[in-house]
């Protein structure tokens, strides 16, 4: 192999491969990055083959010659040090040469780097996936569901398949739900298919954080390919596979309430900056609970107590509250993550008991919800 | 003299550390005495808070607690802002409540910088007041933390003495100034009456301290149940509530341990050890109503070779099969085939049961949500009639 490509393409595609490339792994060869060169362009991959990412960087793009294969052929490099290399060389144009017994030659300007490369036909194969039954959905609404869903994975391995997010694609819509069991978050979007098949899936929280981060923030399509162990996630350049979760997720559309006993209705932002402020003592505390109290006149009072440093109050002014006369406490880290999350202006807020979940929502919107359940003081 | 002196009642000190988190800064960092300080929540967003400020902040510029941290930096542009540091202040007030322990040991911590002192037996000192100057000049000058002193006869007295005069204050209060000082004092001012029961009791048309001495008790308790009493009697001057050294966090850990009639290799065995183990530490737990959320298990082999090992969970456990569960986890886990000698147990870091929380799971909260009325009924019953009017019959037996 012999090529001659711009050195800032290849470290944007370094980059995101080694997204997928971790220090750790029990197969050695993984380690590495692998480079192939045909005469359509280059492909790098990576993989800890639980996720694994492809980047592909075309012979020429936009009139812009950015790959030279003057010989095609593949070779597998240390990533730590590839990586490092690519940032640092002092040219526009990297020549990677590889020579027998896989001794790849680097050359920028008058930079030269001799590294010892690896089989290439010793890396793992990708997994193969039919393209068929494609879903396809804009790069920056699935970032948002991402983001609005995956925060709300369990980090606790007592019970792996919550460690993941479940995604059901059915009638041409997708819900993405996520729960620790304190709480949940369910985001729902319609999505392009000609493919009638529902699916039902789990993908582990980690690849959908890895994916959010390499992708650009474009509303061009993403193609989406599920398979019984495997999603594909694929994009102009880009693969990205991730294994699935083993297991069945657990029912929780019949877990979320549907009656409620008081309704408060409260401007999102104020209201996470009200728990925020209350949390300040309670962070030093042992759980970081603050309670809710409603009073007269659509008054919530936020307070906090904790015995050996001290309390804080606050009233707010919501917009309205109905329903019954409610004291709750709960973790303020969970209501200051789905506050982030919903990111609406005026949100509503059901609660039907002290010791029962809890809903928030946009007011006017139905496509996302955050559920969380309370703290019992004793 | 001296016995005559005793006589006449208990002497409490009530010492209050002032501006507490401001004097751990200034102590630790002298350069900051002579200017404007407040310790605020993250100092680099517009959204934060004034948890302390020294002298110079209040008196000066105007500066209170709870003030958002921008207003603060208009009054004073030239303000010292610091992060709280609350490993510092926990560290100076364990050697502020120290110092106090030599005087007398029958201390009291009521929160992270303040105490009461029961120095009745302490007259081979001096006066009251000797003492008193004693401790704020001690702690002054070795651990450089100003203090004020209220002196009275009792914790309730103390308290109101020592808010009287602040920073560096003494302040002493007989009974038989009650009427002449608190009386005539806002019933908001008195400790123990916070915003809503201050408007509460506005509404029956008493706003001072004196009206609250003279009221009537059956509406009292009406109005704030068995609180109004011991309201009216405070407002009164009277409070006999001893100084209780063990008030706060008493017990740092439960635990039992046991050592075996022969040196055991059986798990079986060692299991049925620690289920009896588990059942005399949550008894132990259940008596003292603490909670805890780490089990700490101890081995010790034949060859005296001890371990001891631990694990916290999520929510704090008081029954004696969660113990038991927990510890039979850790003794799986840790105990490497070796004969035993002993075996133990301990809830380590527990805490009053009513600090305790349980976060709730979505595939479990029915079990609780079923219990929720019951809950209600009894904290209306405690506010009304005090804490020990109901308790689940199940927890009755576990009394002293």
């Amino acid at each position: 192999m012999k090529i001659a490509i711009d050195r800032e393409s290849l470290a944007k595609s370094v980059q995101d491969v080694m997204k997928a490339v971790s220090p750790r792994t029990t197969i050695p060869i993984l380690t590495g990055i692998k480079i192939t060169a045909t005469s359509q362009g280059v492909t790098l991959t990576g993989s800890d083959s639980d996720i694994s990412i492809e980047s592909f960087i075309p012979v020429e793009e936009e009139g812009k010659l950015l790959v030279e294969v003057k010989e095609t052929g593949s070779v597998v490099l240390q990533a730590r040090f590839f990586a490092e290399i690519v940032k640092k060389l002092p040219q526009q144009t990297v020549e990677i040469e590889v020579g027998p017994n896989f001794l790849t030659v680097i050359r920028s300007g008058k930079a030269e780097f001799n590294l010892n490369g690896l089989d290439p036909d010793e890396y793992p194969r990708l997994p193969q996936i039919e393209e068929e039954n494609i879903f396809k959905i804009p790069t920056d609404l699935l970032k948002t569901i991402i983001r609005q869903t995956v925060f709300a994975v369990s980090t606790s391995e007592t019970r792996p398949i919550l460690t993941g997010v479940n995604w059901k694609f059915e009638n041409g819509e997708l819900t993405c739900t996520a729960t620790d069991s304190h709480r949940l978050a369910l985001r729902k979007a319609k999505i392009e298919t000609e493919n009638p098949q529902s699916h039902n899936v789990v993908i582990p929280g980690k690849s959908l954080n890895e994916l959010s981060k390499i992708l650009d923030d474009s509303n061009d399509p993403v193609d989406i390919v599920v398979t019984a162990n495997q999603i594909l996630f694929k994009t102009k350049h880009l693969l990205f596979f991730s294994r699935l979760l083993d297991g069945n997720y657990p029912e929780t559309a019949r877990l979320i309430p549907t009656d409620s006993k008081t309704d408060i209705i409260v401007n999102a932002k104020e209201f996470l900056q009200a728990i925020d402020r209350a949390s300040l003592l309670a962070r030093e505390g042992r759980n970081n609970v603050v309670k809710l109290t409603t009073l007269n006149d659509g008054i919530i009072e936020i307070s906090s107590v904790s015995p050996e440093i001290g309390k804080v109050t606050e009233e707010i002014q919501s917009e309205s509250v109905e329903g019954e006369e409610l004291k709750i406490s709960f973790s303020a880290k969970y209501m200051m993550d789905a506050l982030k999350a919903l990111d609406g202006t005026d949100i509503k807020i059901s609660f039907t008991g002290a010791m029962r979940p809890f809903l928030l929502r946009p007011l006017h919107n139905d496509s996302m919800l955050q559920l969380i359940l309370p703290v019992r003081t004793y | 003299m001296q016995k005559m002196y005793r006589k006449q009642g208990r002497i409490i000190l009530h010492v209050d550390c002032n501006s507490f988190f401001a004097s751990c800064e200034i102590a630790r960092d002298p350069s900051l005495k002579e200017k404007a300080v407040v310790v605020a929540g993250d100092p680099k967003e517009r959204k934060g808070i004034v948890l302390a400020a020294n002298y110079i902040a209040k008196r000066r510029f105007g500066i209170y607690t709870t003030m958002p941290l921008w207003e603060a930096k208009k009054k004073c542009p030239s303000l010292v802002v610091l992060k709280p540091d609350f490993s510092l202040y926990r560290e100076t007030s364990s050697k502020v409540f120290q110092f106090l322990r030599r005087i007398s040991p029958l201390l009291e911590p009521a929160s992270i910088d303040e105490g009461y002192l029961d120095i009745t037996e302490c007259d081979s000192l001096g006066s009251p007041l000797e003492i008193a100057e004693y401790i704020q000049q001690g702690l002054l000058q070795t651990l450089h933390i100003p203090v004020s002193i209220g002196i009275a006869p009792n914790k309730f007295l103390a308290k109101m003495a020592s808010e009287m005069k602040k920073p560096l204050g003494i302040t002493v209060l007989r009974k038989r100034d009650v009427p002449n000082i608190l009386w005539p004092l806002p019933v908001k001012e008195m400790h123990g009456v916070g915003d809503k029961t201050a408007k509460k009791l506005n509404t029956i048309g008493i706003f001072t301290i004196g009206e609250l001495a003279k009221a009537e008790e059956e509406r009292l308790q009406q109005l704030l149940g068995i609180n109004g009493i011991r309201l009216k009697e405070r407002a009164n001057g009277i409070d006999d509530r001893p100084v209780d050294p063990e008030a706060g966090e008493k017990w740092k850990s439960i635990g039992n341990s046991t050592t075996l009639p022969y040196n055991v290799t059986e798990e079986r065995i060692l299991l049925d050890v620690l289920r009896e183990l588990a059942q005399s530490v949550s008894e132990r737990m259940k008596r003292k109503r603490v909670v805890s959320s780490t089990v700490q298990i101890m081995i010790r082999y034949s060859n005296f070779q001890t371990i001891t090992r631990s694990k916290t969970w999520e929510n704090p456990f008081q029954e004696a099969e969660e113990i038991f569960q927990y510890a039979a986890y850790l003794l799986k886990k840790h105990w490497n085939g070796n004969p035993v000698r002993l075996l133990g147990i301990a809830a380590l870091d527990v805490f009053d049961k009513k600090a305790a929380m349980k976060q709730l799971d979505l595939f479990h909260y029915e079990e609780e949500a079923k219990r929720e009325a019951l809950w209600k009924t009894m904290e209306q019953l405690r506010q009304k009639f005090g804490e020990d009017i109901i308790r689940r019959g199940a927890n009755l037996f576990q009394q002293d």
